[in-house]
């Protein structure tokens, strides 16, 4: 008998008995329901991690720390040896990379450029026209990554800011009560202030010498400085990138100058957190880490991080997914009862078939082509509810989360619902095994004497 | 030609045992229609089992042919019955949720007849039997007489040379008994197929050219013009 004949017979058995198949159907439905909205969700968080990472982080920069977050974070409990460049960030003590590790990053091959991470504190800063003074962080702009731009233009990708020009977020025009467009071209100070220098033995006596005690207590006063920027754009708003909503933006020239104003003199002068090494286009970035790694430094690319991510994604979706592969596993059992009963119901039509000349085979294949119209009505059942809710939720999801306009969490992949699909009917047709072998074994003169 | 030699079968084991065949032999020939009559229990369905493959009788030849099919592996029986053989029941065993052209359909999918050239078939097997007007109704809703009258359609479609018919008439009152009878013969006589019917109906066995008489799994008399 030809497949897609037993196909069609086993179909239309099936349409007979509409209640039964829809209610066994129904059971598969909710497995393959929470599988499809796991996989979907699990999609969406990787796409919408992997937004997050690509509009924060170009793919071929490589984020370089003395020592390795995980390391630090390992030892925190306990004592931790005091080093000569070590720092407060982040309430971590950090140790610092110095000119030299920079210098030597410098040197890696590959790698096209390195820019530290200058901390700028700025005890206010101030707008041109208002003087309410504020607060805020200042940070290097970040020429890798291109940020919305809500008002001004921004550089093209890949070029700095000019030494005197600033980039600020939109959110700092809403609390200022102008228009974006207002801020553009206005001039913006930041006034830093120098914390006293500690100074040395012999500067002390230096100093003593030249002033008395006065020029000594001069020493350790602290200076001001007033840096005057224009605001060349204003950044917009975006649910994904980080960087650009609460800071103010220079360009790295200006930001290495006056970090160095603001340390010269510290211990931490010309020490970084951290640095970001761009590493030159054709290059291997792995090669250029797994170097930088070698000379004792920790780095971390943003496949590292997605990948961080990924895996926590994995590890939610694979609890779901569990769930659901549970429920099916329920299900198949409803699949072997009713397909046992389909057997019983129709063993003089089996026994036909058989007196015909259908072979065992064939009677197998009619039963479990039956449960595997089962699985397929289930797993389409279930995929298609997934499908039209999680459609219809995904724009009070986005609102709810604020995940910005555009990101969906529930994201529906063609090729995985059809081998879910695919699945679930090879599934049924193992759970179709038990019903079909007793349906083929039938003895055909038994099941004819039946009536 | 279909000649059993000296078959026999037994049912059940040691102290239940039951001979439903003892040494029985018979001669056949082609295009005959042949009663086999006898009460129930006597043997007459297991030696139209046995006669079509369905059953496996222990010791005997069944020769079709000039073929043994106790020989035959059970796919090739499967193949042969589907291709050479055709069976009309008492209670009909027509799939009723399916239509009388899926009905008639089921033989010729079985024998592996391409798509094309059923359709042809099944009309032309409707047509014999008075059914081309229910080609499209369902079985359910056909009567006693037109479900028989369906599954002689069904036996009928793919030329079958061998026609089993096991009380054709047993559950139809007389009337419509007669035309399935009727039907049976006329089919029998134009297409020159062979006709076994198995029957406790002294009259219809009397239409038959061939009466075998059958009680306790022996052939007790064999009467009728070829034999």
């Amino acid at each position: 008998m030809k497949r897609l004949d037993i196909m069609k017979r086993a179909g239309r058995n099936l349409a007979q008995a509409k209640g039964r198949t829809f209610l066994t159907s129904l059971a598969i439905a909710v497995g393959a329901f929470t599988v499809t909205a796991s996989l979907a969700a699990g999609e969406g968080a990787r796409q919408y991690a992997d937004q997050i990472i690509k509009s924060n982080v170009d793919p071929q920069s490589v984020y370089v720390t003395k020592e390795s977050m995980r390391q630090n974070a390992a030892q925190s409990n306990g004592l931790k040896e005091y080093s000569e460049n070590q720092s407060q960030y982040g309430g971590m003590s950090i140790e610092m990379l110095s000119s030299d590790d920079i210098a030597s990053l410098k040197a890696v091959e590959g790698v096209d450029t390195v820019l530290p991470t200058y901390l700028i504190d700025a005890q206010y800063i101030q707008f041109q026209g208002i003087d309410t003074k504020y607060t805020s962080d200042i940070t290097t702009y970040d020429s890798t990554v291109l940020a919305a731009t809500a008002a001004g233009d921004m550089p093209p990708l890949g070029e700095q800011l000019a030494a005197n020009e600033a980039v600020v977020p939109e959110s700092y025009a809403e609390t200022l009560g102008v228009s974006a467009q207002d801020l553009i071209g206005k001039t913006l100070t930041l006034h830093l202030v120098k914390t006293g220098k500690t100074p040395s033995e012999t500067e002390i006596q230096a100093a003593f010498m030249a002033g008395g005690t006065e020029a000594v207590q001069a020493l350790y006063l602290s200076e001001s400085k007033d840096v005057t920027l224009t605001i060349r754009a204003v950044s917009a708003q975006s649910s994904t990138s980080f960087s650009a909503s609460s800071a103010v933006f220079i360009s790295d020239t200006k930001a290495e100058e006056l970090a160095n104003y603001l340390t010269e003199g510290t211990s931490s002068y010309q020490q970084y957190v951290s640095a970001t090494v761009m590493v030159e286009d054709g290059v291997d970035i792995e090669d250029v880490k797994s170097t930088i790694k070698d000379s004792g430094l920790a780095a971390l690319t943003a496949k590292d991080i997605s990948g961080m991510i990924f895996t926590m994604v994995n590890v939610l979706q694979g609890i779901v997914f569990g769930f659901g592969v549970l429920a099916l596993i329920a299900s198949v059992f409803g699949i072997i009862n009713t397909q046992y009963i389909s057997v019983l119901e129709r063993t003089s039509q089996i026994g036909l078939m058989k007196a015909l000349g259908m072979p065992r085979r064939d009677v197998a294949k009619l039963f479990r082509y039956e449960a595997a119209w089962i699985g397929f009505i289930g797993g389409a059942i279930g995929a298609g509810v997934a499908y039209v809710a999680g459609t219809a939720m995904n724009p009070w999801i986005t609102d709810t989360l604020t995940l910005g306009d555009g990101n969906y969490l529930l994201i529906f992949v063609w090729w995985q619902v059809a081998l879910m699909i695919v699945g679930l009917m090879v599934v049924a047709i193992v759970a179709g095994w038990l019903p079909s072998r007793k349906a083929a074994r039938l003895d055909p003169i038994e099941a004819l004497r039946t009536e | 030609m279909i000649e059993l030699r000296n078959v026999s079968k037994t049912y059940g084991k040691k102290k239940n045992e039951f001979r439903a065949l003892d040494d029985v032999s018979l001669t056949i020939p082609d295009g005959a229609s042949v009663a086999v009559v006898g009460k129930s229990g006597s043997g007459k369905s297991t030696l139209m089992h046995a006669a079509s493959g369905l059953d496996r009788p222990e010791a005997g030849e069944i020769v079709i042919d000039g073929e043994d099919i106790l020989q035959f592996k059970p796919r090739a029986v499967d193949r042969f019955r589907s291709e050479t053989m055709s069976f009309i029941f008492q209670s009909f065993f027509v799939q009723g949720n399916e239509t009388c052209y899926n009905n008639v359909s089921l033989p010729l999918e079985i024998a592996g007849v391409p798509l094309r050239e059923r359709r042809a078939k099944i009309v032309k097997a409707l047509k014999a039997v008075g059914l081309e007007e229910k080609l499209k109704s369902r079985a359910r809703d056909l009567s006693g007489g037109q479900k028989q009258r369906l599954a002689i359609a069904r036996a009928i479609v793919n030329d079958p040379k061998i026609l089993f018919a096991d009380e054709p008439t047993g559950n139809l009152d007389s009337v419509t008994g007669e035309a399935i009878e009727t039907l049976l013969f006329e089919y029998n006589k134009k297409h020159k197929t062979t006709l076994i019917i198995v029957t406790h109906d002294p009259d219809l066995a009397k239409k038959c050219d061939m009466q075998v008489h059958i009680s306790d799994g022996k052939i007790q008399k064999k009467t009728g013009a070829k034999s």
